[in-house]
């Protein structure tokens, strides 16, 4: 029974960072954008907030919830940023959105490992931010509700970025099913040319959509930082998980709804060797399990052929309104 | 924070010792341990580099490969086997006694651990790593004859985000004090969040995790590298195979955190260092059993390390690898 429980935290832990990059890049290839730059979008937000949480004590001689702000405000603003090199790319310039995107978590990866060592190089050999900080970034207690046997521990004794990814999560479903703006959304990326003839400015929402992906991909890389690493600064803190963001859009097939447990199944197969061995079973046959799951969805999924389930039609492609 | 970071103090240190200007000394950091390191041999042999120091165990194939090229360039490969025995003039091989310094740091994580257990976050399972573990657990044991330690891999040398997960798996199978053989400080802060402690290894990680770390064990390379590169100017030969430990002052444990460490942890170890210092003591003395049950080194015996690359590949009785 603990091992489940333990299971279960540390695969809400590891799927949380996965969620927020998963709702950035559905959020952007709804919009008929293939941003395969998430990994590089994650170490841009993850050495962004690490550096505004460090920065905001420098400024302000104090931690806390103030560093967290500046944390989500710099980070945010950063992956936002790789979001609008894409854009500025695929959109106006009309380059190829494969090889922007691959580019993308080239450069990235690059500009994160780069200003994290000049950011150790300004704080006197290594970056951690004070203990308030990294208490801000802890896990929360909540009272009685904490104390609730087995249910406490499931689901109310982390992080405030838990909550914060599974609250984007709702209100990205929300939006892109339930409101106009979602609808048009996703119009532009099922067939850019039937929404421009419907009046839908095409370039703004594939802009809108790419900047805010790109800011909770950024999100999703100050988890990296601020949360698994306690606000230090290490090489290869974001490690990969950009590249199973993108898996586990396919996993879930374009669905935020459906990535909040896709992202807790996702984050469970990664952790899984370390609470459940199969004895003889080597960990790397073990750590494929993710990759083995999204090829089954995709199976499964282009068998089924539905529409709902796949990949918005117009995304990999650029529009341009004299081919129409 | 970790092992390049230190590896690159140690070429800081050699360079302060010598005087050599910034320009004689060319770093490439971030290298993977695939045919770009072979690339990475190959522009510093033509950007003029006399002396070539590769650090991480996989460099070294393409060391080999290298080699025999530029016999005009001199190849220092740290932890592999190969350049010991191999008949090129320019290849050589430095690790060292790391163990001992594990031992010392062992007594601290064995003094503080009231649950008598122990979890080791590790990269690989390798010799390198399994000497490194087995001299911890042995030091935890010379202190406190109940304790128990639990191994987790993570099949890699630095992947943060696993590191902090199997250190979290750890704790959650009753570990209190955490040991690693990886390249980040995330076991560390990993410890301190959940209200456990730490011992680190490569470099003092105390500033990291102010209330989990007690201590590290620790290399200092400026030793090897002022060695071989001052042979080098002078014409000198280099050894072939270099296996210093705590008696040459290449490893050791950094300063303990006296705010957290066990009452008497510092005699404790200064006890021990003593014993190794005076030479005709070591870490692996027998009796010492296997998790089978198994005599591995009998009674009266001890076992050296034949070479710079650590060949230690038993489990000692005690030690669980969990996965």
């Amino acid at each position: 029974m603990n091992t489940a429980i333990n299971l279960m935290n540390a695969a809400i832990l590891a799927g949380t960072p996965l969620l927020l990059a998963t709702c950035g890049e559905i959020l952007t290839e709804k919009s008929g954008s293939l941003n395969l730059g998430v990994e590089g979008m994650m170490y841009m937000g993850a050495v962004a907030g690490l550096a505004g949480a460090w920065y905001a004590e420098q400024w302000f001689r104090q931690g806390g919830i103030l560093a967290v702000l500046f944390a989500v405000l710099f980070a945010f603003v950063v992956g936002a940023l790789g979001g609008l090199i894409y854009a500025v790319l695929t959109v106006s310039l009309r380059a190829n959105q494969n090889v922007t995107g691959l580019t993308l978590a080239i450069f990235g990866t690059g500009f994160g490992k780069f200003f994290g060592e000049i950011l150790g190089l300004k704080a006197g050999g290594f970056v951690s931010v004070n203990a308030a900080t990294k208490g801000a970034f802890g896990n929360i207690k909540m009272g009685a509700l904490s104390d609730i046997p087995i249910l406490g521990t499931i689901l109310f004794k982390y992080n405030w970025m838990v909550y914060f990814a599974l609250l984007v999560a709702f209100v990205m479903g929300w939006f892109l099913n339930k409101t106009r703006k979602g609808l048009s959304l996703r119009a532009v990326g099922e067939s850019p040319g039937t929404a421009d003839s419907a009046g839908i400015n095409v370039t703004r929402y594939r802009y809108v959509a790419a900047l805010t992906g790109g800011g909770l991909c950024g999100l999703a890389g100050m988890y990296m930082s601020m949360v698994s690493q306690k606000g230090i600064w290490v090489h290869d803190c974001v490690s990969g998980y950009g590249w199973l963001a993108i898996a586990l859009v396919i996993f879930s097939t374009w669905s935020p709804m459906r990535a909040i447990y896709s992202s807790i199944i996702f984050g469970g197969l990664t952790v899984m060797y370390m609470y459940v061995p199969i004895p003889g079973l080597p960990a790397a046959i073990y750590m494929m399990f993710p990759y083995i799951a999204t090829i089954v969805v995709l199976i499964i999924t282009s068998i089924w052929q539905s529409k709902e389930h796949a990949q918005p039609a117009g995304t990999g492609l650029n529009y341009f309104r004299e081919e129409r | 924070m970790g092992y390049t970071y230190n590896h690159d103090l140690g070429t800081q240190g050699m360079q302060k010792e010598l005087g050599l200007r910034d320009d004689q000394i060319i770093n490439k950091f971030n290298t993977p341990e695939d045919a770009e390191c072979e690339a990475a041999l190959k522009e510093l042999v033509e950007q003029g580099c006399h002396i070539i120091f590769a650090t991480s165990f996989g460099f070294e194939d393409y060391v080999v490969t290298v080699a025999p090229d530029n016999p005009d360039v001199t190849f220092c490969h740290a932890s592999g086997w190969q350049c010991a025995i191999d008949d090129l003039d320019n290849t050589h091989n430095y690790f060292g006694k790391i163990y001992q310094a594990r031992y010392l740091s062992g007594i601290a994580a064995g003094l503080k651990t009231e649950a008598n257990m122990l979890g080791y976050v590790c990269a690989k399972p390798f010799a390198e790593c399994i000497s490194g573990f087995s001299g911890f657990y042995l030091g935890a044991l010379s202190v406190n004859p109940d304790v128990k330690m639990k191994v987790m891999y993570t099949n890699e040398w630095n992947d943060p985000p696993k590191e902090a997960q199997v250190a979290q798996a750890l704790i959650d199978l009753g570990c209190d004090v955490l040991g690693q053989h990886c390249d980040s400080t995330a076991p560390a802060t990993a410890a301190e969040a959940a209200g456990v402690f730490h011992v680190g290894y490569n470099s003092d990680m105390i500033g990291a995790a102010p209330n989990a770390s007690l201590t590290s064990a620790v290399w200092d390379w400026s030793r090897y590298l002022t060695l071989a590169v001052s042979n080098l100017v002078e014409g000198k030969e280099i050894p072939q195979d270099f296996n210093p430990g705590l008696i040459e002052g290449a490893v050791n444990v950094s300063a303990l955190n006296e705010a957290i460490i066990a009452p008497g942890t510092a005699e404790a170890i200064e006890a021990a260092r003593a014993k190794i210092l005076s030479g005709d003591w070591d870490v692996f003395e027998g009796p010492l059993k296997n998790d089978a049950g198994e005599i591995i080194v009998k009674e009266g015996e001890t076992f050296i390390e034949p070479a710079s690359s650590p060949s230690w590949e038993h489990i000692l009785e005690g030690i669980e690898i969990v996965g």
